[in-house]
């Protein structure tokens, strides 16, 4: 038996300081029900980073949902990925039967700019914030590969392109190479424009058996582990191998690969991201994932869309919300209702969400999930 | 005015001068000679038990940005750089200046800086 998502519902993406976190759940919960045709849940997976202790539950009480069992998992920013995941495993293993997937971050009432460097963590108390981190990964494979500033800002410039068609995109602006590289610089070679921003938001799933409904998408694989170790003998970027190896499981256990997805949602946290995960996912070789935006092979029109939704460059990045948001955008397109920016005759899509943080570790945990009609 | 947070156990790399020279004083694992920079229970490469190890002093600097953005209790801009350290661990070094090292580049360890941060400079 194959766990399904019923239902799929989100919040609008964005600076939300105004609106409760307990807002943003009813909004996404309360669209997911509808969706689905169910109001009752034997189970709850949320996935939160920043929260606090309680919120989770405490959200859900005022949609009457409680006197269950509401389990709260932290994976960085896979964290409701791997709600998913274990709600997928709940569902099949017959542990639960009907269950929701509550990814919810409210960022603007804990943070002021970037998020800060953990000083409980070596290389956080040595002052690697998050930008810097990916801003070594991304030096570091322009060197190497002989890529380009150009190419690197060429990520920005079609994910906000596609953010044009999704009203719930913190960000819609048509911009250029040229704007891209222009922006401030963040961490050398990465731009204001090259970076995600904090956003509030919340997104869920009502995830269940096979129904038979013509709605219902079905969750294939959704595969979820931390990293190893990423030292002194690692040749790629932190978080390539993470990412290729969680794919690579999610792959065998589906029976789809890389050429049969139709499209694909991946962690663009920053530009250097989507072009690592696009060949971690297998759909270019080591070196060569700048092609696919040269080609646009990833663009809306091409063969295989990368991040349609705008990712989190565009759509924006409420951390723990946004490994739900991807399953949900994932959904829309697998059903025709991604107006503005559908990929035609969709029949598999990839997500994957990776955790951030090196320090030793391969990143913190990668998540990728197949889902088909 | 002072910060009421508790202070949480400094976790970074220590670094020491023995001789006038610059060294991390880490740990190696004793069946796999994996060397790690931080403190570990057993070696994480293959749990075998580990024993006080220096790496250092010199490094290859295997990337490095300029962050140019404030974090908290560090005015910006400041360079990072990941270094692998000849026959040890990488570690995560600070570099004085304003401009990030090219791959590849020579370094050696330094005094740690003012707050205790890993330091290197280019040989």
């Amino acid at each position: 038996m194959t766990a399904h998502i019923w239902g799929v519902g989100s919040s609008a993406f964005g600076k939300q300081p105004g609106r409760s976190t307990a807002a943003l759940a009813w909004e996404a919960v309360g669209e997911a029900m509808s969706d689905a045709g169910v109001r009752r849940f034997d189970a709850v997976y949320v996935g939160n980073v920043f929260g606090e202790p309680g919120m989770a539950a405490r959200a859900l009480l005022g949609l009457g949902i409680h006197g269950l069992p509401v389990h709260t998992l932290e994976s960085a920013c896979a964290s409701s990925a791997a709600a998913l995941a274990e709600a997928k495993h709940a569902v099949e293993s017959g542990r639960h039967e009907t269950v929701l997937v509550l990814g919810l971050e409210h960022l603007t009432s804990r943070f002021a700019g970037a998020l800060p460097a953990e000083p409980r963590d070596f290389e956080g108390r040595s002052g690697l914030a998050t930008p810097a981190m990916y801003a070594m990964a991304a030096r570091r494979y322009l060197d190497v590969h002989g890529v380009t500033a150009e190419q690197l800002a060429k990520v920005a410039v079609k994910n906000q392109g596609h953010g044009m068609g999704n009203p719930r995109a913190q960000y819609r602006n048509r911009v250029t190479v040229d704007e891209v590289l222009a922006s401030r610089m963040i961490s050398d070679p990465l731009t204001l424009l090259q970076c995600c921003s904090l956003s509030d938001a919340a997104a869920a799933l009502v995830v269940g058996p096979r129904r038979r409904t013509a709605r219902d998408v079905a969750v294939a694989a959704a595969e979820y582990t931390t990293g190893g170790l990423w030292d002194h003998t690692s040749e790629h970027v932190w978080g390539f191998e993470l990412a290729r190896d969680t794919a690579a499981r999610a792959y065998e256990r589906s029976g789809i690969g890389p050429a049969d997805a139709d499209l694909f949602e991946v962690h663009d946290a920053f530009t250097i991201g989507e072009i690592v995960s696009t060949e971690a996912l297998g759909l270019a070789a080591v070196g060569e994932g700048a092609r696919l935006l040269d080609t646009g092979h990833t663009a809306l029109g091409g063969k295989q869309p990368v991040n349609p939704s705008g990712g989190l460059l565009s759509r924006g990045h409420p951390v723990g919300a946004t490994g739900a948001a991807q399953a949900c955008e994932a959904v829309w397109q697998l059903r025709g209702e991604a107006a503005g920016r559908q990929v035609e005759g969709a029949r598999a899509a990839v997500i994957e969400t990776l955790g951030g943080g090196v320090g030793l570790m391969d990143g913190n945990a990668c998540v990728v999930a197949v889902l088909t009609r | 005015m002072p910060s009421t947070e508790p202070a949480p156990v400094d976790p970074r790399p220590r670094v020491s001068p023995v001789d006038g020279v610059f060294g991390v004083d880490g740990y190696r694992c004793a069946a796999c000679a994996y060397p790690v920079a931080i403190a570990v229970a057993v070696c994480p490469s293959c749990q075998g038990p580990v024993e006080p190890a220096r790496f250092g002093p010199d490094g290859t600097v295997w990337s490095s940005t300029v962050l140019r953005i404030p974090v908290p209790g560090r005015p910006a801009p400041y360079v990072v750089a990941y270094v692998d350290l000849h026959g040890g661990p990488r570690v995560l070094a600070h570099v004085g200046g304003d401009r990030h090292l090219p791959v590849g580049t020579p370094v050696r360890l330094t005094a740690p800086g003012p707050g205790g941060d890993v330091t290197v400079s280019t040989r």
